[in-house]
């Protein structure tokens, strides 16, 4: 038996943060949901279905495996397991009858035989998906799935308990100096052998496990909560370094931050405050930008969501930023605040609106086109050899689509902005 | 009023210029201070005014008060001539 993990038509929920990725390439905890649910079955050969756009730049470095090949699903028994989940260790077994595991009006996975597949064949996935639904036989399933961007967030915590259990590493691999201290439970704290902690560190581990990945650094001063894990190279700058935070790799990070998740080579390197929310890769926040996690009222927070405003029926709910985009000093981002990919926002003192579409210039009260797609990509590609990153065709041609995908509501905005 | 005084009135008020300041010749990073921010809502603020597009490669290129003032009579002349068709 093969598996094979699949984007549903949930991907727009998620926006922006999986404009530029496959939604199974988003992190909850110390990895993606990917490679959660690969953790799972370590031997098994695994193929992919996503957005056409996505698979050159998701398979530049996983030449072996199989993407948006329907030819490749008819040789064996497959296990369908859409890539929204939020998968636990040991919560599925490869192994059973061939049905449908759904949670609510949500799909989890479907196990089929080569048999089943040879009848519900089609070239088209989501037909393929839909006449194997009609085939198989329910079964109602309890799961944690990812439907909006906030619920990678109110996740993180759990998953980061999950995933310390996960590596067979313990204790104390690398030096930490007399004066920094744990506060808690030492079993709870691990410090990659290569990772550097400075003198007067503290590292609570009281409510949570702390995980310090291989090359991190812990500069003096740093206060880090458990559960949270700070990744690979990534820098914490005499941080207040809340519970629920996954950081990196390559990330550097001061100021104030909680319950927030990084993608990598993304910078908050300053003061202020960033709480409930989730930073694409490549992202620059300047100093002094804080974000508001909470309403004054205490009421539910209202996120852009497909066009719309939606109620979280959450009331601590932070940013949701996508990749390559920057904030320039002072930025003060209102409760639930959404801004997509290659935008820049400089801010006159006010707060920010709580849309900002992609590749959208956004100054002092205006949205404007900016210097275009062109300028965007050179910025990007600067700024990622500053990391000594090339930017590769695959990755220039997401950005292409995406600045597409996003076009309406980047000019209807920019439009009204003119009156 | 003209092209030419419509565009320096812009560029007096985006760039808080003096009136003397805002030449044919003057240039608006090199001699009126503007930023990249400035530029951007610069040549926003001609679009609104002359009720045209101004793609960011081509704005990119107007450096100066006199190359704006030429840059938009085309682009009047053209929109003049595509509505006539």
């Amino acid at each position: 038996m093969k598996i094979c993990i699949f984007e549903d038509e949930g991907y727009q929920n998620l926006y922006p943060l999986s404009l530029t990725r496959p939604v199974f390439e988003l992190k909850c905890g110390q990895v993606t949901l990917r490679e959660r649910i690969l953790r799972n079955f370590p031997t098994v050969d695994t193929s992919y279905f996503m957005r056409e756009y996505l698979t050159p730049a998701f398979s530049q470095d996983k030449k072996e495996v199989s993407v948006n090949e329907m030819e490749a699903l008819k040789r064996e028994d497959v296990f369908f397991i859409n890539g929204r989940w939020l998968l636990s260790k040991g919560e599925l077994s490869l192994t059973g009858e061939e049905e449908i595991g759904i949670c609510g009006e949500e799909t989890l996975y479907l196990r089929a035989t080569t048999k089943t597949i040879k009848d519900c064949f089609s070239l088209n996935f989501r037909e393929f998906i839909d006449s194997l639904k009609q085939k198989l036989k329910k079964k109602e399933v309890k799961a944690r799935m990812i439907t909006y961007p906030w619920d990678l967030i109110n996740n993180n915590c759990w998953a980061l308990e999950q995933d310390f259990e996960f590596p067979v590493k313990e204790g104390i691999q690398g030096k930490l100096p007399c004066s920094a201290t744990i506060y808690g439970e030492k079993d709870r704290v691990f410090v990659a052998k290569s990772a550097t902690i400075q003198p007067l560190v503290l590292l609570d581990s009281t409510k949570g496990s702390i995980y310090i990945d291989e090359e991190a650094i812990v500069f003096a001063h740093s206060h880090i909560k458990g559960p949270s894990y700070i990744g690979k190279k990534s820098q914490i700058l005499g941080a207040n370094i809340g519970e629920g935070i996954s950081i990196g790799p390559l990330c550097r990070v001061g100021g104030e931050v909680e319950e927030t998740i990084m993608h990598g080579f993304t910078n908050k390197a300053h003061r202020g405050f960033f709480g409930h929310s989730y930073l694409g890769e490549w992202i620059n926040i300047g100093a002094l930008c804080t974000n508001s996690d909470i309403k004054n009222d205490y009421s539910t927070v209202q996120v852009y969501v497909k066009g719309e405003f939606k109620d979280s029926e959450a009331t601590k709910v932070g940013s949701f930023i996508g990749d390559h985009t920057k904030l320039g000093i002072g930025c003060l981002l209102n409760t639930g605040t959404v801004i997509g990919v290659g935008s820049n926002v400089v801010t006159a003192g006010k707060v920010l609106p709580k849309f900002i579409p992609s590749f959208t210039w956004y100054l002092n009260g205006r949205f404007y086109k900016g210097y275009g797609l062109k300028q965007i990509i050179e910025t990007a590609r600067v700024v990622m050899s500053r990391r000594k990153v090339t930017m590769s065709p695959e990755e220039v041609k997401v950005l292409e689509k995406a600045f597409k995908i996003s076009k309406k509501e980047r000019e209807k905005l920019i439009e009204k902005s003119k009156r | 009023m003209s092209a030419e005084e419509r565009v320096k009135k812009i560029v007096i008020q985006q760039l808080k210029a003096r009136e003397d300041e805002a030449t044919s010749e003057a240039r608006f990073v090199q001699d009126l201070g503007a930023e990249s921010i400035d530029s951007i809502e610069l040549m926003a603020a001609f679009e609104a005014e002359f009720d045209i597009e101004i793609p960011p490669e081509e704005g990119e290129r107007v450096q100066a008060v006199g190359e704006a003032v030429e840059y938009i009579e085309k682009k009047l002349k053209e929109k003049d001539f595509s509505h006539k068709d």
